[in-house]
């Protein structure tokens, strides 16, 4: 086990060196030199580009940039801003992440008890009207794009109907509140953009989930359980969910990079001052260090994600602690 | 066509009969698959006969004062946006923009795929181990970052999109061909080939690739959906097709802030979004059940 854990922490570092390269690489796949755009669009005079290019490091051999990048990334340095003020990347970066993490953590619970709870019973009334209503609803939001699906809920909740707040974090004018309402003004603002960032992956959660249960319920021990004159409910909680939860820790790991990605339009959208809208806000101004910086940061967050879902897996799966012992 | 039907008609049982009339009788049984077929026909045709479908153009300006935001009516069945153009008749040859950049970048995606997937499972060893380890990186981004920092360095068109969405989508693609290649790699053919002194490139382009077309093919018919779904979500961000160009995306973005007043702007090109990604993936879930039911699951 403890064997196991040290091998994928040392593919995930080396993944995250690579994520770092790819980063370098793209910066310098960009016409002329990554700054080009920048000083070319004002007429600067030749001195201040040449200036410029040596203060940013432009003009040392590709190999020496390169070693020098790493260096300072895999430090957490990304540079300066060009565009809010010449503010440290780092800070910009660090101000959005707990922002992106609230969104995505409440949108990754949201869609695991509804993707998990409308699977199960999907496959437990499989065939019947119930089951078919949930297939072409999870097809239709599966196949909706969020943004739009963020306008019409905005449209209803907030301009229509006036319950839900649309847009920001929190309401303005809540500093002085006490803690309970700041809490509640929080969450309320919290409804709809997790709701659209959870919602599709819940749709591909239920299909997954209802196709898991019903291959452990087709298994021998649930025909066992059903011949001891086990009760329905029992069978279907303890035996045969226990069972088929275990592969869904993996389908989990694997939609950390879809509500990262997911969260870029509805940031953008709701106004929320996450990682998305800072890539989005930093493109509109031209800002690559951000860019790259954020493009980083996402890459180590999904890495780290799926390192922890695969040891969840290897710990709820005694199967595994098996075969590794075997090989 | 014909010729097809009947030799189904007489022998129905499947598994007589090639690859493609099985797969296509059983095709036809599913009615959700050839719902799926109708709608992508239906939108090829509105995307090939936009102009003849409307009397409108889609770029020039309207009468702006007097046809602006103007409600659906007969002459407009979906209204008028801000501009006073015709939403019905942007959406139309918006169409041709979706389909267009959706079926390149899922070729280029697929071809990309299919050729690291089949080199890496063919040569093995530290070139796979290298490949497939580039592939993790890049599957660790995710790809709306990874082209927002792409068009954050390069200028934005029609071409660049293309490219965009297929340099960052052919990493699926690559993991699926590389595993069928290491399935069919061990088969007597591929070794007689080899034993008749047939070179790498001759292997990998002659047998190990027309080999795994089908499942090429129809993954790529499931991918299709995805790539449209990320272009939308790219012009609604204005990252996308650049203007006057009519897509859905923009044409949605378009209409963001005058919901309560024009409703119709905003709502008509997302639902025609919403229809074409359905119409694809219940096109590309028949194709796979139909052709190829082991590989996939």
């Amino acid at each position: 086990m403890t064997g196991f854990i040290i091998k994928r922490l040392m593919q995930s570092v080396l993944l995250i060196f690579l994520v770092l390269t790819i980063t370098f690489f793209l910066l310098h796949l960009a016409p002329g030199d990554p700054m080009a755009k920048y000083y070319n669009r004002q007429g600067i005079s030749p001195e201040t580009v040449k200036m410029m290019r040596a203060k940013f490091g432009l003009d040392r051999p590709i190999t020496e940039q390169y070693i020098k990048w790493v260096a300072n990334f895999a430090r957490g340095d990304f540079g300066f801003s060009l565009h809010y003020d010449r503010r440290p990347v780092r800070d910009l970066v660090f101000e959005a992440i707990p922002n992106t993490l609230r969104l995505t953590v409440a949108a990754l619970l949201l869609y695991i008890v509804i993707g998990i709870s409308l699977g199960i019973l999907s496959a437990v009334k499989k065939g019947t009207l119930f089951d078919k209503v949930n297939t072409v609803t999870a097809l239709f939001l599966y196949s909706i794009p969020s943004f739009w699906l963020s306008l019409m809920l905005i449209f209803i909740f907030s301009l229509k109907l006036g319950i839900l707040p649309s847009s920001h974090m929190q309401s303005i004018g809540m500093e002085g509140a006490g803690w309970f309402e700041l809490l509640c003004d929080r969450a309320r603002h919290l409804v709809l953009p997790a709701f659209v960032l959870g919602v599709a992956s819940a749709a591909g959660m239920a299909r997954y989930m209802r196709g898991s249960m019903l291959d452990v319920l087709r298994e021998d021990y649930i025909r066992t359980a059903r011949a001891k004159g086990l009760e329905n409910k029992k069978i279907f909680l303890k035996h045969a969910f226990r069972n088929a939860a275990i592969p869904v820790v993996t389908i989990i790991g694997l939609s950390i990079p879809f509500l990262l990605g997911g969260a870029v339009v509805i940031e953008k959208i709701f106004s929320w001052p996450g990682m998305g809208r800072l890539a989005v806000d930093a493109i509109y101004a031209r800002d690559y260090p951000v860019v790259l910086a954020v493009n980083f940061v996402v890459g180590v967050m999904v890495i780290l994600g799926n390192l922890v879902a695969d040891i969840g897996y290897a710990l709820l799966d005694p199967r595994i602690k098996v075969t590794k012992k075997t090989e | 066509m014909r010729m097809t039907k009947e030799r189904n008609k007489r022998n129905r049982k499947p598994g007589s009969g090639g690859l493609w009339s099985v797969g296509w009788t059983r095709f036809r049984e599913r009615r959700l698959a050839v719902a799926g077929a109708v709608i992508v026909l239906f939108l090829y045709l509105v995307a090939i006969f936009a102009p003849v479908l409307t009397p409108y153009n889609p770029v020039t300006y309207g009468d702006i004062p007097a046809a602006r935001y103007m409600g659906p009516s007969f002459q407009h069945p979906f209204g008028t946006d801000k501009f006073g153009r015709d939403v019905m008749t942007r959406m139309f040859y918006g169409s041709r923009v979706s389909l267009l950049i959706g079926f390149f970048a899922v070729t280029l995606s697929i071809v990309l795929g299919s050729l690291v997937g089949a080199l890496s499972g063919y040569a093995g060893g530290i070139v796979d181990a290298v490949l497939m380890r580039v592939v993790d990186a890049l599957m660790a981004i995710p790809r709306l970052f990874l082209l927002l920092t792409c068009i954050a360095l390069f200028s934005q068109s029609i071409l660049l999109i293309i490219i965009l969405l297929g340099a960052t989508g052919w990493m699926s693609a690559a993991r699926l061909v590389r595993g069928q290649v290491l399935a069919i790699k061990q088969k007597d053919y591929i070794v007689a080939a080899e034993a008749l002194g047939a070179g790498g490139k001759r292997i990998i382009f002659k047998h190990l690739i027309p080999n795994t077309l089908t499942v090429i093919v129809v993954s790529a018919t499931l991918r299709i959906g995805g790539i449209i779904l990320a272009e939308a979500a790219l012009s609604f961000l204005g990252l996308g097709v650049p203007p006057p160009t009519p897509s859905w995306g923009m044409m949605v973005f378009e209409g963001r802030d005058v919901m309560l007043d024009a409703w119709w702007v905003s709502t008509f090109p997302g639902l025609a979004i919403v229809i074409t990604v359905i119409g694809f993936n219940l096109l590309g879930d028949g194709l796979r059940d139909a052709f190829d039911p082991i590989h996939f699951t």
